[in-house]
């Protein structure tokens, strides 16, 4: 099974699945920011939230920590194939919250190699992968980032469903003795949580919520169209004060939104103003903030029927998007951890 | 790492007397002082205007630490120095370029006079006229001036101003096919001019007000016809200062909520170790960096001339309506010491609500960007729809209707 939209050989589709691999290794070598603008235009166009993250999946969560970490030969080894859509990787939404939750995979030293066991869910694209990012725990809680190919002896990939964003294929990823080499890991052994962690949780905050842009846009255009069609009380709906209100919220949650992610992912560019690593705080309040106002915008637009269904997929795709990324759980906390200075 | 990049207080004096300036509702004379030494009027200007052309992030940031430092003395003088002194840039010339660098550099106070007493959203309800001075000879060359009657309220300045620019009718000689509205510029120093202050919620120190004006004298040079629609564009100056008003009071009443989190112990802990509180915070962090966002990209997109209605207009219903639950939630931090006169979050709840309201409220906003998403204009019907439908009666009750009246 492929993600066509990654896979397709055209120019844009390459784009898609490259864009933030340098050009020397074949990608598109677009800055973090024009990734994002591809990625609210891919939400808009394709009308497909769970797409959307698929492709986010592969051109962002798999592909930076290996741009960012890897080896020259990691980076010229998977990049490329990356890039043109040759091989996909795939990430569990479920390991981008750093030590958040319990490991569900350990890893044990077993003289130059090192044994993976255990097993993963909710991974994003994983019946399709190539190759999976993968974070274990060594017995005294220390965790390594691995690449981990999936003809691996000892892996196994089930599909799984998943109620929400069936589109991005996902599975269930179990490694039974799974013996790697020290070519495997990705970055400094037992470091983890200092170096791959840290970038897939903001990258998760971040680049998931620019397909969702895209699709809030998308439903206000089409509930603009439905004011402008529709009638209620013998008056079109366009000239109805509370569908002209909510209609302005919509917009103005899009815009609001769309600020705080362009702010966050032009850091993956520059930085901040006063230091050169993106900060964790405009990641998370980037996430919290663009959950609330997916959930209000799809809320708003719930009434809408178009005829690919798009207002009840976003609907339930909402819920799900607000859930992941930790949810406003760990967001709240770790916003506030930066704001008071604490956590 | 990063972690601030809003303002912090830029004006410590001023700041230090916020409290006093709205116990006394009035802005202290050294106030003025300090903004005139720090070159603030002079941020909003070009060189040429005789400002000192800063970039839109900088007139922001600044903008934003005078309304954290004190929300009142931010909106009055940026009312006079940012709106009224850009209306003058606009719409005057060369004559009124004294009158611009007084304002800028803080020597003299302007208001902005648009609504009156009645429905302020609506200016059809507007009613001050300008009219050719008769019998001729008053203000200036015989017949050459013009003269002002009506009643503006709810002006900010209003009890102090030097002068207002004022929207006003213009009765139009025969002829004359002329916008209907002008633009005044009245010496509010002048015996045809009576002004009142009106007490308020929040923005005490703030002065505000009513201008009368009784056949008050305007030279012909300072009576500028204006099509209403082209003014809107120079109105979001206004909206603009309010939202910005509104992110300073909320990032102030954030800080303050952190401050006391960090210091207030309950059940054996600083209040910012319950999660209930940390919620509070990073929910307003959150929706604070939104509105600055937005504030930013509209000032910058206003600054370089582009049209920016719509986005202006989302700002400052987002911007003010959040800066309202920001310093609920903050009020809520402070417990009982939040609802105590005098307090800062006390007052700056007081504070936040005015902004929702002034320089026009939030759902007249919420129209303006409906238009803009192609909706149309606003349509005013009277409210007859429902009772038709059959919706608006009683229903009968389980046993219908035989048992009625039994
Ligand atoms: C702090 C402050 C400073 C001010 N400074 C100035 C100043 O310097 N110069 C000046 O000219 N004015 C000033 N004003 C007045 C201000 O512009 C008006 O109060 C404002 O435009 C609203 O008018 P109104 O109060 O008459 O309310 P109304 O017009 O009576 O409106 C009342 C309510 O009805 C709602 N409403 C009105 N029309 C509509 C509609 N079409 N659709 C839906 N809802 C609607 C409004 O949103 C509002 O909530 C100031 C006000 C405040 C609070």
């Amino acid at each position: 099974m492929a993600i066509p939209i990654i896979t397709a050989p055209t120019d844009a589709a390459t784009r898609l699945a490259g864009p933030l691999v340098p050009l020397d290794l074949g990608g598109g070598g677009l800055s973090a920011a024009e990734t994002c603008e591809l990625l609210e235009a891919f939400g808009e166009g394709s009308r497909d939230p769970g797409l959307g993250l698929a492709a986010v999946a592969h051109a962002v969560l798999a592909t930076v920590p290996m741009r960012a970490f890897g080896t020259p030969d990691q980076r010229r080894h998977y990049l490329p194939r990356m890039a043109s859509g040759e091989w996909t990787g795939a990430v569990s939404l479920l390991q981008t919250q750093g030590a958040s939750l319990a490991p569900t995979v350990n890893a044990q030293r077993a003289e130059k190699n090192w044994i993976l066991d255990g097993t993963v869910d909710l991974v994003a694209g994983a019946p399709a992968a190539h190759h999976f990012l993968v974070i274990a725990a060594d017995p005294d809680g220390e965790r390594t980032a691995f690449l981990v190919d999936r003809d691996t002896p000892g892996l196994q990939v089930e599909p799984t469903g998943s109620g929400a964003m069936p589109s991005c294929l996902w599975g269930r990823l179990t490694v039974d003795s799974c013996r790697l080499g020290d070519d495997a890991v990705l970055g400094t052994p037992r470091a983890a949580a200092r170096e791959v962690e840290p970038l897939l949780a903001a990258l998760d905050w971040v680049f998931t919520c620019a397909p969702w842009i895209g699709v809030m846009r998308a439903l206000l255009g089409d509930a603009v169209a439905d004011a402008r069609d529709r009638h209620r009380f013998g008056r079109p709906l366009a000239h109805s004060q509370s569908v002209r209100l909510d209609l302005a919220d919509m917009a103005v949650q899009c815009e609001l939104a769309a600020g705080m992610l362009h702010r966050a992912a032009a850091e993956f560019d520059v930085g901040t103003r006063s230091g050169a690593r993106p900060s964790y705080e405009h990641a998370a309040t980037t996430r919290l903030f663009t959950a609330a106002a997916v959930r209000s915008v799809t809320a708003a637009a719930a009434h809408l029927h178009s005829a690919d269904g798009l207002a009840e997929r976003a609907h339930r795709d909402a819920a799900f998007f607000a859930a992941t990324g930790g949810g406003g759980e760990v967001l709240r906390a770790v916003v506030a951890a930066s704001v008071l200075e604490l956590g | 790492m990063l972690r601030i990049d809003h303002p912090r207080t830029a004006h410590p004096g001023i700041a230090a007397r916020a409290a006093d300036t709205d116990t006394t509702g009035h802005i202290p004379a050294q106030n003025w002082k300090e903004l005139a030494d720090a070159g603030y009027g002079a941020l909003f200007h070009s060189d040429e205007d005789g400002g000192s052309g800063a970039d839109s992030d900088a007139q922001v940031a600044a903008m934003e630490a005078l309304a954290r430092d004190c929300p009142s003395t931010y909106w009055s003088a940026t009312v006079s120095s940012l709106l009224c002194a850009k209306l003058i840039a606009t719409y005057g010339d060369s004559t009124h370029r004294p009158l611009l660098h007084a304002l800028i550099s803080g020597r003299r106070l302007a208001a902005f006079g648009v609504v009156e007493t009645a429905a302020g959203s609506d200016a059809g309800t507007y009613q001050t006229t300008v009219r050719p001075a008769s019998p001729p000879g008053s203000a200036g060359p015989a017949g050459t001036g013009f003269t002002i009657t009506g009643e503006k309220s709810r002006i900010t300045n209003a009890p102090n101003a030097d002068l207002a620019v004022v929207l006003a009718r213009r009765e139009r000689a025969a002829g004359d096919d002329g916008p209907d509205w002008c633009l005044a510029f009245v010496d509010l120093h002048q015996p045809g001019v009576h002004r009142y202050a009106i007490p308020h919620m929040g923005l005490r120190g703030m002065p505000w007000g009513g201008l009368v004006f009784t056949d008050a004298l305007v030279a012909e040079a300072d009576v500028i016809p204006v099509p209403l629609d082209e003014l809107s564009e120079g109105m979001t100056w206004g909206w603009l200062l309010v939202s910005v008003a509104a992110i300073g009071i909320a990032e102030s009443a954030l800080a303050a909520s952190v401050a006391h989190a960090g210091s207030r112990v309950s059940f054996g802990r600083p209040l910012a170790h319950m999660e209930g509180v940390q919620a509070q915070i990073a929910l307003s962090r959150a929706e604070i960096d939104a509105a600055r966002l937005l504030a930013r990209r509209a000032a910058a997109e206003r600054t370089a001339g582009r049209p920016a209605r719509s986005l202006i207009a989302m700002l400052k219903i987002y911007a003010t309506e959040m800066a309202v639950g920001v310093t609920e939630r903050a009020v809520q931090i402070h417990g009982a010491t939040g609802v105590t006169a005098g307090h800062e979050v006390e007052r700056l709840y007081r504070d936040a609500q005015m902004n929702v309201i002034g320089a026009f409220a939030s759902n007249r906003l919420r129209e303006l960007v409906a238009e803009n998403l192609g909706l149309g204009p606003a349509v005013y019907a009277p409210f007859d729809w429902v009772r038709s439908t059959g919706l608006a009666q009683d229903p009968v009750g389980l046993n219908g209707p035989s048992l009625e009246g039994t």
